[in-house]
């Protein structure tokens, strides 16, 4: 490099150091926070200043609040977020909504909330409590914990002592065995002690309570509406009017399918459609897991998410909402009598040598995989290359047929198949040249 | 009235016989359906232990990116669930569409501009028999075209072990009335205008605009964009026979038939409409621009 290109190159380096190592501009903005039920979790998400439509699923409980914080646009994940360790003021005030099929605007006035997902048979059990149920149930959360860490503090005061007593027996059996003496008394003593039991984590929620904020709650019917908030003198907030949608699922009888491919256990594909058609090359097993799902807006549920990302307007998505719980799936292969397979733990075993990549085996935990959890549990469905169809239907429980939930598993065939297709594809031409010909022929004659 | 139809009904055998004794629709179909089988080969070639990726296939890469920019990954998840069948007969029928609905726009202008109408006009026809002639040779023409590319499709899922699936079966009910719609339009262009060439240009143009306002609409954009093509969408869209294709296929999703017949029968109201539109623009600008 010559030395008058030096410095203009060194010029450049620092200006990209600079570029790169820029710290995105924070703005302060009046934000709406938004908790919203997605249909099967709680997703937080905030509208700025620019965002003119709030998106909530309808007669669902969800929360609104106000407050001005720092907000700015992170091109690497390419959305907006707010700092809030540094600005985070909530607004105390009343909000008006008004719209949808109401006559005249309602005023909303916050309210201490609380919610959690307690366990149950299904893993959906939201609950919403408000006003004194809410610190009630904060408080019943408070006690579960406080019994729970209680317990674990007599366990370790327990498990102290037993191992001092472990200790000091082994010590004096020792010591007596090596001066000769009978320690059969002691070792006896010592095989009767047990360790103290291990308090077990509190399984009543699967989602614990969140401490008591308050929040505007909003469980509307479907419609749109318009908000605004107003300050506690009475004047309306500068940039809270805003749009809110709120929509329902328009349906919920799908079966979704997680699959699982025997080689690449780590990339699972979905089949969401119900008419959908499982296409595979036959080269791996399939493991799958049926979901149940339910079809919302896609432009509509991608902003109650996030709110600003993007979706398509005029397109309906399955979401999936839970793993349907112990269900069963039907496989019937051409000629053979359907069989019932059930769900079983698989643990997922590196290939070594040059190969690389996984091997999905039966969990043994007796042998080879003692001592080890199982990497995933789901139905194994062997893919014959012989079999070029094989159907399958998920079941409840009960062993009954889930709407939705019937798919099919086709191994695609060779592509050297195609040529006959091609010749097909040129059919046309050769009626052409069979009309051409017995044209020219009739007039010529 | 029964000598407007007797009139069409001579023309229209007239025009069949011209369009299987010429080369044309012969070289269309072919097109058509060598288009068709690059696009299930390429399918197959895309499949993989996972299923079908697009990214697997060039022809697939680029048609799945280009899709899913700009109208996101759930159209593109959709329109391939089923397998490619739902894609193939869209792209496999454009050209037979496109052929038929020029050639005749083309035709119609053409003789219209040296008179040949107009001697017709002074026996037992009429500029609207002749114009519904043309209609009938074309519709035809399509249910022949599909017969043959449904076969096809289903020789080509056979050999490779695919489904044509039930939404290509909604689909395929749903052309021949879209075609209606379409060729409508192009006899609409063709009473317009003075000559072939325009008529073609307006033909053209028009079906530009209906796919340019139905697309815009459809994007994932945000903005200025999808604004303006939302609000041009909703004028347009009674005339449009985009917007009834697609609320026909909305109603075919959840299985909700009456309506699906429904919006069908407006498809055909809505070709009916646009033909009564040419007959008085014929009748008030006579047979001879």
């Amino acid at each position: 490099m010559s030395a008058r290109l030096k410095p203009l190159a060194a010029a450049l380096l620092l200006t990209a150091g600079l570029a790169f190592g820029q710290a995105p501009v924070r703005r302060e903005q009046f934000i709406y926070s938004i908790l919203a039920f997605n249909g099967k979790d709680y997703a937080a998400t905030f509208a700025r200043q620019g965002a003119d439509t709030l998106y909530l699923v309808a007669d669902v409980d969800n929360f609104l609040t106000v407050r001005n914080a720092f907000v700015y646009f992170w091109p690497i994940t390419q959305d907006w977020k707010t700092d809030t360790s540094v600005l985070n003021v909530p607004f105390t005030g009343t909000l008006e909504l008004s719209g949808g099929k109401l006559k005249e605007p309602r005023i909303l006035t916050p309210v201490r909330y609380t919610y959690y997902n307690t366990r149950g048979e299904y893993e959906l059990n939201w609950q919403v409590a408000t006003g004194e149920e809410a610190d009630k149930a904060w408080q019943k959360y408070q006690e579960v914990m406080e019994d729970y860490y209680a317990r674990v503090q007599q366990y370790s005061l327990a498990r102290g002592a037993y191992e001092v007593m472990l200790n000091e027996l082994t010590l004096r059996i020792t010591r007596m065995r090596d001066q000769g003496q009978d320690v059969s008394r002691l070792v006896e003593v010592l095989q009767s002690l047990s360790s103290p039991k291990e308090p077990e984590y509190p399984r009543d929620y699967l989602v614990p309570p969140r401490p008591v904020e308050e929040a505007f709650v909003l469980a509307l019917p479907v419609g749109e509406y318009a908000i605004r908030f107003f300050t506690e003198n009475g004047s309306v907030m500068e940039g809270s009017e805003r749009q809110l949608v709120c929509f329902r699922k328009r349906r919920a009888e799908g079966i979704g399918l997680e699959v699982i491919p025997g080689d690449k256990w780590t990339r699972p594909v979905e089949s969401t459609t119900p008419s959908s058609v499982l296409y595979v090359d036959g080269s791996a097993d399939l493991y799958v897991r049926p979901f149940f799902e339910q079809e919302y807006n896609d432009l509509y549920y991608e902003k109650m998410q996030r709110n600003d990302a993007r979706g398509n307007p005029n397109v309906m998505k399955w979401v999936r909402i839970q793993q349907v719980p112990q269900a069963g799936i039907r496989l019937t292969r051409p000629g053979a009598p359907s069989q019932v397979i059930q769900e079983e733990p698989f643990f997922v075993e590196q290939v070594k040598g040059a190969a690389l990549g996984y091997r999905i085996v039966p969990f043994d935990p007796q042998g080879a995989h003692k001592d080890r959890e199982a990497s995933l549990r789901a139905f194994h469905l062997p893919i014959p290359k012989k079999e070029p169809v094989l159907r399958l239907a998920a079941l409840d429980k009960n062993g009954n047929p889930l709407a939705g939930g019937e798919r099919q598993v086709r191994v695609v065939g060779p592509a050297r198949a195609g040529f006959v297709a091609l010749i097909l594809a040129l059919l046309p031409l050769a009626v052409m040249a069979a009309v051409l010909i017995g044209r020219s022929r009739r007039v010529g004659s | 009235m029964n000598y407007r139809l007797h009139a069409t009904r001579v023309i229209a055998r007239r025009r069949i016989q011209e369009l299987a004794i010429s080369p044309g629709f012969y070289v269309a179909a072919t097109l058509g359906l060598l288009l068709a089988y690059f696009l299930v080969a390429g399918f197959v070639r895309a499949v993989d232990s996972s299923g079908f990726d697009f990214r697997l296939h060039p022809v697939y890469d680029l048609l799945g990116r280009s899709l899913e920019g700009a109208f996101g990954g759930v159209v593109v998840q959709k329109l391939f669930a089923e397998g490619p069948f739902q894609l193939v007969l869209y792209v496999a029928f454009l050209p037979v569409l496109l052929f038929l609905a020029a050639s005749s726009v083309y035709r119609f202008g053409l003789e219209r501009k040296v008179g040949a109408v107009e001697l017709l006009a002074y026996g037992p026809a009429d500029g609207t028999s002749y114009f519904l002639a043309f209609l009938i040779k074309d519709l035809l023409a399509t249910l022949l075209y599909l017969a043959a590319l449904t076969g096809f499709l289903a020789a080509a899922a056979a050999l490779h072990n695919l489904v044509l699936g039930p939404t290509f079966f909604y689909c395929l009910a749903l052309l021949p009335f879209v075609s209606v719609a379409v060729y409508a339009w192009g006899i609409f262009a063709s009473t317009l205008t003075d000559n072939s060439a325009s008529a073609l240009a307006v033909y053209l143009a028009l079906l530009v605009f209906f796919l340019l306002v139905f697309l815009g609409s459809f994007t994932i954009a945000s903005g200025y964009v999808a604004g303006l093509s939302t609000v041009l969408a909703w004028v347009v869209r009674w005339v449009s026979p985009l917007y009834y294709w697609d609320q026909t296929l909305r109603y075919a999703e959840v299985a909700a038939w009456p309506l699906f017949a429904l919006h069908l029968a407006l498809l055909l109201a809505a070709g009916a409409a646009v033909l009564t539109a040419s007959h008085f623009i014929l009748k008030a600008r006579g047979v001879r621009p």
